[in-house]
């Protein structure tokens, strides 16, 4: 199985990194993620719980980011196993900024087993490419509503109170 | 075969109850026609099941200038319909009477491509769909709902509940290419409508199946038939953009290439049937 594409959105490149190494970011990007915590310095364990038409399953993953060049490259290896069967994959993924907006250009090969691999190979790509284009969609608008969202939440500036 | 609950709410307030309490793992399942082989197959494993038969959604009526569609009107509901003449061509064009005695519109909305041969129709007649959970109720275009292989913007505590259609007064065209003459899937499937003003299109609709991740809008080619006459050079030229434009893919019915080719030819053949003097259908 292969994914490949692109996302564009408005927020710089650091801001975006941050957010795809911050559990508590990661937790509102992921499509269906119900819990997700950080196990090491660059390992992830999470729990996915997914309603796809005709198909329901919880699905337990394991990500780490193995290689990275902050704020402009990283390259994740996981595993994603559940009802639906296994998928074990890296991925790669690049930055770049242009005038304050980030484009992410991905690329991911992964090997499925079990059930889902009987299907069509179209099926495994064309869900992970639209649950990765689902999930940028979700980190675009949660970083424009909320530009802060993607710094760790320690170095976050203290938000003053309006008072009513 | 895991299955160990089947639900089966007498009311739309208690289905949606039923979802919010047994939250994304529980599955909805309507007619059951794509459900139910992903099940039987071993693909697809839950433990607990929703039925949506009794639950009251499976109305189809006329209201003004609407037709309002229950996300659980079967197929052969479409086919009996004679409101809209492009829905009742869509359906006759969708798998066999039995999966139409069986299958619903709104589990069409979520059939993933090739698949989806009412949706395309439900695309071209800018169709809207409500969306109802036990926080409330949203309505949104059918355009904007899909949104992905097998993705839609439904939250996992929502139903699709209604489908509603602005009854078009001008002429509509629906095309759908298979390997067979009836219960194929499709190669490529076309639906098209247009309005008219003083001889030209005023706004034109062009919906695609089978050439993309869902049922998809083929905008640039509508884009180029405002303000023309629909002469051949417009036909043209709409049929190569939405022969550009689309994503075809290649599976066992066809490869990317021929969908492609397939998506121009037909595009061409759905607007000449809307040319003026033409007897297309719905005239
Ligand atoms: C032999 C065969 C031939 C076929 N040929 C065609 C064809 O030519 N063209 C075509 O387009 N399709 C075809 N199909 C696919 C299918 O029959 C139709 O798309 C049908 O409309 C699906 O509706 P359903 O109610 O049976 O879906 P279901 O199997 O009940 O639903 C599938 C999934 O959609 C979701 N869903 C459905 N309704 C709702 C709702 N109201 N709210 C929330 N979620 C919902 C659920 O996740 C559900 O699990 C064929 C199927 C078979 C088996």
């Amino acid at each position: 199985m292969n994914v490949r594409g692109s996302h564009t959105m408005e927020a710089p490149r650091a801001v975006v990194f941050a957010a795809i190494c911050d559990p508590d970011a990661l937790l509102g990007i992921i499509p269906g993620c119900r819990e997700i915590e950080q196990v090491g310095d660059a390992e992830y364990r999470g729990q996915i719980s997914l309603r796809l038409p005709g198909v329901v399953g919880t699905y337990r993953t394991v990500v780490r980011l193995v290689d990275s060049d902050p704020p402009s490259y990283g390259r994740l290896e996981g595993e994603l196993e559940g009802t639906l069967g296994t998928v074990t994959g890296h991925a790669t993924f690049r930055l770049a900024e242009s005038g304050g907006r980030t484009t992410i250009d991905y690329e991911g090969q992964g090997v499925v087993g079990g059930p889902l691999a009987r299907l069509d190979a179209r099926f495994a790509e064309g869900l992970a490419g639209s649950l990765i284009k689902q999930g940028l969609r979700n980190l675009g608008s949660r970083l424009k509503a909320d530009p802060a969202a993607g710094t760790p939440s320690d170095r976050r500036q203290p938000t003053r109170e309006i008072p009513a | 075969m895991t299955v160990r609950t089947y639900l089966l709410p007498r009311s739309r307030p208690e289905a949606l109850g039923l979802l919010d309490e047994h939250g994304p793992e529980l599955l909805v399942m309507a007619g059951g026609t794509v459900a139910m082989p992903l099940i039987n197959e071993g693909i697809s494993l839950p433990e607990a099941v929703m039925g949506l038969r009794l639950a009251g959604l499976g109305g189809l009526e006329r209201a003004g200038d609407e037709l309002r569609i229950g996300a659980t009107a079967t197929l052969t509901q479409l086919l009996d319909q004679d409101a809209v003449p492009m829905l009742r061509e869509a359906a006759r064009n969708t798998a066999s009477w039995s999966i139409r005695n069986m299958g619903t519109v709104g589990g069409n909305l979520f059939t993933p491509p090739p698949g989806g041969d009412v949706a395309v129709a439900l695309l071209a007649l800018d169709a809207r769909v409500t969306l109802a959970s036990t926080r409330g109720e949203r309505v949104l275009p059918l355009a904007d709902f899909l949104t992905g292989f097998m993705s839609t913007e439904l939250a996992a505590d929502e139903l699709l509940v209604e489908i509603s259609v602005p009854i078009p007064g001008e002429p509509t065209a629906y095309l759908k290419l298979g390997r067979k003459h009836a219960s194929t899937p499709s190669v490529v499937t076309v639906a098209a409508r247009l309005e008219w003003r003083g001889g030209r299109v005023t706004d034109a609709r062009i919906a695609l199946g089978a050439v993309g991740p869902h049922p998809i809008r083929a905008r640039e080619a509508e884009q180029l038939l405002v303000g023309t006459r629909l002469d051949a050079d417009a036909i043209a030229a709409a049929a190569v953009a939405a022969a550009q434009g689309c994503e075809p893919f290649t599976d066992g019915i066809a490869t990317d290439w021929y969908r492609r080719r397939m998506a121009g030819l037909f595009v061409g053949r759905a607007l000449e049937q809307l040319t003026p003097g033409a007897a297309g259908e719905g005239r």
